[in-house]
C-alpha cells in the first residue's frame, strides 16, 4: 500500500489533537505503521500515544544542540502501538516566529531521514488557524496530501472548518492536496450531525463520521491515554475505530467549494440554531 | 532616446518640455526598476554612522551588518567604536524562537567591553516581521547599564531610504534634551546634516569658529553622544543634508523654539552665503565683518588656482546623480563656477520643491530625473555626450564601463570636497577625471585632444 500522508485540520479546541491520536491508536491497532507530526508550538499532539508529554521537541533540540547534533533518536519516539511520535514544537508565546519553526523542523525531520522508514501512514496535527505560510507547510507540495476538518455544530467551528477549506482550494491548485472530509467531533448541539452531513455536502465533500460526545474520551485523557488504550472495550473505542476504517476505506477526495458567508449563516438558520428572527416577531411566509 | 519605464514616465523631465513641468517624486521605485536607492535600514544607518562613541548594533542576518560596515568616510577626532560593525547575527534558530534574548546578550557583552556612551539598536527587515520587542529590550538594558540605548526603527521593508532616514532622526530625538545646555552661548548652533566625510566638518567648524560662532554639536559628522544630549541649547540649527535631516530640525523648532536654516558648503558661492546667512541670523555686526574678512581671505586664495582648472573644463558637459537633491542645486553652480555645463541631474530623494529648483537652476534642455535606475543613467550619459559623471560607488561603474570620467561624491569619499578647500579638491578631481588621458582609448572618446593645464 502506498503511503498516505493526512493533515489534521479544525479551530483551535475542536478537538483535532484527542481525534488525531484516538484514530491512529486505532489504525495501529489494526497492524498499521504510522508517524504522528505535532505542529503545534504547545506540543501536545502525541501526549497520550506516548502516556505524557515526554517528549522533546525538534526545536528545542535543535536549540540546545545544533543542526549538525541532533539524533532522530532523540526527537522520534515510538509510542502506543509503536506509532512513532515526533513533535515540531516552538517558541515561547509571545516570540519568535512559530510558522518558521514549523517549516525548520519538517525540514530537518527530512533532511534526518523520519520519512525513509517503511510507514502507511503520516499524520500531521497542525494549529488551528493557518495564519501564516510555515502552518500552511504541511500541506504545501510533497507534504500531507489529505486533509480532514474537525468540526462541530458550533457557528464558529463551521466558520473556521469554511475558511480552511478556502485555503486548501488554494494548495489545491499549487500542490495537489484535496479534502478528504469532515470529522464531526459532536459538541451536542441540535440537529448536528445533519448540519454538518449537509454541510459537508455543500463544500463537496462528506462528513466522514460522526463521533458523539462521550466522556470515556476525558478520563482516558487524564490517564495520558487514548480510549483505545485505555479501555479497548468501550463505546467510544469502537467509535474511532469506526471513524479509522472510514479514512482508510475513503476513497472521495476533492478541492472544496467553500460557502458564502450568507450561505454558510442561511445553513445555520435553517437547521435552527440560530434564530433568525427577534422573539415574538411574526415571520411572514 | 533614453530606455525609460512606462511607469517611471512621469519621473524624468527634459527641460524646454512643452508640457507643464511636474515631475513625479517622494514614491516608492517602480518593480524591476533597479533603483538606486539603498533601504530603510541602510538610510538609518549612514545617519546614525559617524557618532564615534557610540555603540551600533544591527539586530538582524549578517548581511545587514557586513553591507553597511564602515560605509561613510566619516572621520573622528576620538574614539572611532563606530567604525566597528556589531550584530546579533539572527540565524533561523534565532528567527523560530525570538531574538530578543541574543540582542539583550549582545548589547550587554559589548557595553562592558566598549563602555559607549550610547547604543543604537537597528531593527532589520526580519527583527519587524517576527515581531521582537526592539523597544522593551532597549528600555531594560539602559536601565541596567545606565547609558540611553536607542532603538532605530528601520526595518527595510517599510519604505524608501528616506523613511530610514526619518528613523535616525527619531532616535536622535529621544537623545536630544537629556544633557544640560548649560554655559551655552547665544551665538551658538548645531552642524545638522555634515557627515566629516574627509574631514570636512573640521573645516566648516573651522569656519564658525573663525566666526565667533559656538558649535554646540556636530549631527552626525565626528557626532559625540554628550554634545548631542545638550544639542537643545543651541540658538539655532543649520541644516546641510536636507534630505536625512529636515525632519530632526523640524521636530527641534516644534519642541525647543530652535530655528533652522538650509545651508550647502559645496561650492563657492554656496559656502559663501551659507556662513553670510548665519551671520545675519545672530544680527551681530561684528560677526558679519570677521564672516566677510574670513571670507575674502578664503577666496583670494582659492580664485586664482580655480582659474586654471577653469579654463580647461570650460565648455565640458557633466552629469550629476545623488542622494539629495540639496546636494545637486551646489554641484550645478559649482560646476558652472567651473565653466562647465550639467546636463542631467537626478536625485533619489527629492521632493517637488527640490526639483522645481532644479528646474530653475539648469539650462535649457537638461533631463532631470527622479529615482533613476542604470540603464538610465546609461543612456542619459551616452545621449548628453557626458565628460564626468558625478555620483557615488553605484554609479562608478555605469562612468566607467562607458568610458566616462567619474567624481565620487558620495559618502564613501576620502576626498574633501566641502568649504573652500573643497572647492578647490573638487575642481582637482573633476580635471583630473576628464582630462584624463585614459579616454582616448576608450571606443567612446577615440581621438579627442588631451589639454593640459599650464
Amino acid at each position: 500500500m502506498a503511503r498516505r500522508s493526512i493533515a489534521i485540520y479544525g479551530k483551535g479546541g475542536i478537538g483535532k489533537s484527542t481525534t488525531t491520536q484516538n484514530t491512529v491508536a486505532a489504525l495501529a491497532e489494526a497492524g498499521k505503521k504510522i508517524m504522528v507530526v505535532g505542529c503545534d508550538p504547545k506540543a501536545d499532539s502525541t501526549r497520550l500515544l506516548l502516556g505524557g508529554l515526554a517528549q522533546k521537541t525538534v526545536l528545542d533540540t535543535l536549540r540546545d544542540e545544533g543542526g549538525d547534533e541532533v539524533d532522530l533518536n532523540e526527537i522520534l519516539r515510538p509510542g502506543y502501538g509503536n506509532v512513532q511520535c515526533t513533535e515540531s514544537g516552538g517558541p515561547e508565546p509571545g516570540v519568535g516566529c512559530a510558522g518558521r519553526g514549523i517549516i525548520t523542523s519538517i525540514n530537518l525531520l527530512e533532511q534526518l531521514g523520519a520519512y525513509d522508514q517503511e510507514l502507511d501512514y503520516v499524520f500531521y496535527d497542525v494549529l488551528g488557524d493557518v495564519v501564516c505560510g510555515g502552518f500552511a507547510m504541511p500541506i504545501r507540495e510533497g507534504k500531507a496530501k489529505e486533509i480532514y476538518i474537525v468540526c462541530s455544530g458550533e457557528m464558529m467551528a463551521m466558520y473556521a472548518a469554511n475558511n480552511i477549506s478556502k485555503g486548501v482550494v488554494k494548495f489545491a491548485q499549487a500542490g495537489g492536496v484535496r479534502l478528504g472530509g469532515i470529522i464531526c467531533n459532536s459538541r451536542k448541539v441540535d440537529n448536528e450531525q445533519e448540519m454538518i452531513e449537509e454541510f459537508a455536502k455543500r463544500l463537496g465533500t462528506q462528513m466522514i463520521h460522526f463521533v458523539p460526545r462521550n466522556n470515556d474520551v476525558q478520563r482516558a485523557e487524564i490517564n495520558r491515554k487514548t480510549v483505545i488504550e485505555w479501555n479497548p472495550a468501550c463505546e467510544q473505542a469502537d467509535e474511532y475505530r469506526a471513524l479509522a476504517r472510514a479514512i482508510d476505506n475513503n476513497q472521495k477526495f476533492v478541492v472544496p467549494t467553500p460557502l458564502p458567508m450568507d450561505d454558510l449563516e442561511k445553513l445555520l438558520i435553517d437547521f435552527g440554531l440560530v434564530d433568525g428572527v427577534a422573539p415574538g416577531t411574526e415571520v411572514v411566509a | 532616446m533614453a530606455d525609460i519605464l512606462r511607469e517611471r514616465e512621469r519621473q524624468v523631465y527634459r527641460k524646454g518640455d512643452l508640457q507643464p513641468f511636474q515631475l513625479d517624486c517622494e514614491k516608492q521605485s517602480a518593480a524591476g526598476s533597479v533603483s538606486q536607492r539603498a533601504c530603510v535600514f541602510c538610510g538609518s544607518r549612514v545617519v546614525l554612522y559617524p557618532i564615534a562613541d557610540a555603540l551600533h548594533i544591527v539586530h538582524g542576518p549578517i548581511g545587514c551588518a557586513s553591507y553597511t560596515w564602515d560605509i561613510r568616510g566619516a572621520l573622528s577626532s576620538g574614539p572611532e567604536l563606530h567604525r566597528l560593525s556589531f550584530s546579533t547575527d539572527l540565524q533561523e534558530m534565532d528567527v523560530v524562537q525570538g531574538g530578543e534574548k541574543k540582542l539583550y546578550a549582545g548589547l550587554c557583552e559589548l557595553i562592558d567591553a566598549h563602555q559607549p556612551k550610547a547604543a543604537f539598536v537597528y531593527a532589520t527587515c526580519i527583527v519587524g516581521v517576527i515581531g521582537d520587542d526592539v523597544e522593551a529590550v532597549c528600555k531594560r538594558v539602559s536601565l541596567e547599564k545606565g547609558i540611553p540605548v536607542l532603538p532605530v526603527h528601520s526595518e527595510g521593508f517599510k519604505g524608501t531610504k528616506k523613511d530610514g532616514y526619518r528613523a535616525a532622526c527619531d532616535a536622535l530625538l529621544k537623545l536630544v534634551g537629556t544633557g544640560s545646555p548649560e554655559g551655552i552661548t547665544p551665538h551658538s548652533i548645531n552642524i545638522l546634516g555634515d557627515f566629516n566625510l574627509a574631514g570636512e566638518t573640521w573645516m566648516i567648524r573651522d569656519y564658525y569658529k573663525r566666526m565667533g560662532v559656538e558649535v554646540v554639536s556636530c549631527i552626525t559628522g565626528d557626532g559625540r553622544v554628550d554634545e548631542i544630549r545638550r544639542a537643545h541649547g543651541a540658538a539655532l540649527n543649520v541644516v546641510q543634508c536636507s534630505g536625512s535631516m529636515t525632519h530632526l530640525a523640524k521636530q527641534l523648532e516644534e519642541k525647543y523654539g530652535t530655528p533652522f536654516i538650509r545651508v550647502s558648503y559645496f561650492g563657492v558661492e554656496d559656502m559663501s552665503k551659507s556662513l553670510y546667512d548665519v551671520a545675519r541670523h545672530f544680527k551681530d555686526k561684528e560677526m558679519m565683518k570677521r564672516t566677510q574678512a574670513m571670507v575674502r581671505e578664503e577666496l583670494e586664495r582659492l580664485m586664482p588656482q580655480l582659474a586654471d582648472y577653469k579654463r580647461a573644463l570650460t565648455g565640458k558637459r557633466a552629469a550629476i546623480y545623488v542622494g539629495g537633491a540639496f546636494k545637486a542645486f551646489s554641484l550645478v553652480a559649482a560646476l558652472r563656477h567651473l565653466g562647465m555645463t550639467t546636463v542631467m541631474v537626478g536625485s533619489q530623494t527629492g521632493n517637488k520643491d527640490d526639483y522645481e529648483q532644479l528646474r530653475e537652476l539648469c539650462d535649457e534642455g537638461t533631463i532631470i530625473a527622479d529615482d533613476s535606475n542604470p540603464l538610465e543613467l546609461s543612456s542619459f550619459l551616452e545621449e548628453k555626450d557626458v565628460d564626468v559623471f558625478i555620483g557615488g560607488v553605484k554609479e562608478r561603474p555605469i562612468a566607467y564601463k562607458l568610458g566616462i570620467g567619474f567624481c565620487d561624491h558620495n559618502h564613501e569619499r576620502k576626498e574633501a570636497l566641502a568649504g573652500f578647500e573643497g572647492m578647490l579638491n573638487f575642481a582637482r578631481e573633476v580635471y583630473s577625471s576628464v582630462m584624463s588621458p585614459v579616454w582616448r582609448l576608450t571606443p567612446r572618446r577615440r581621438g579627442s585632444n588631451l589639454e593640459v593645464v599650464k
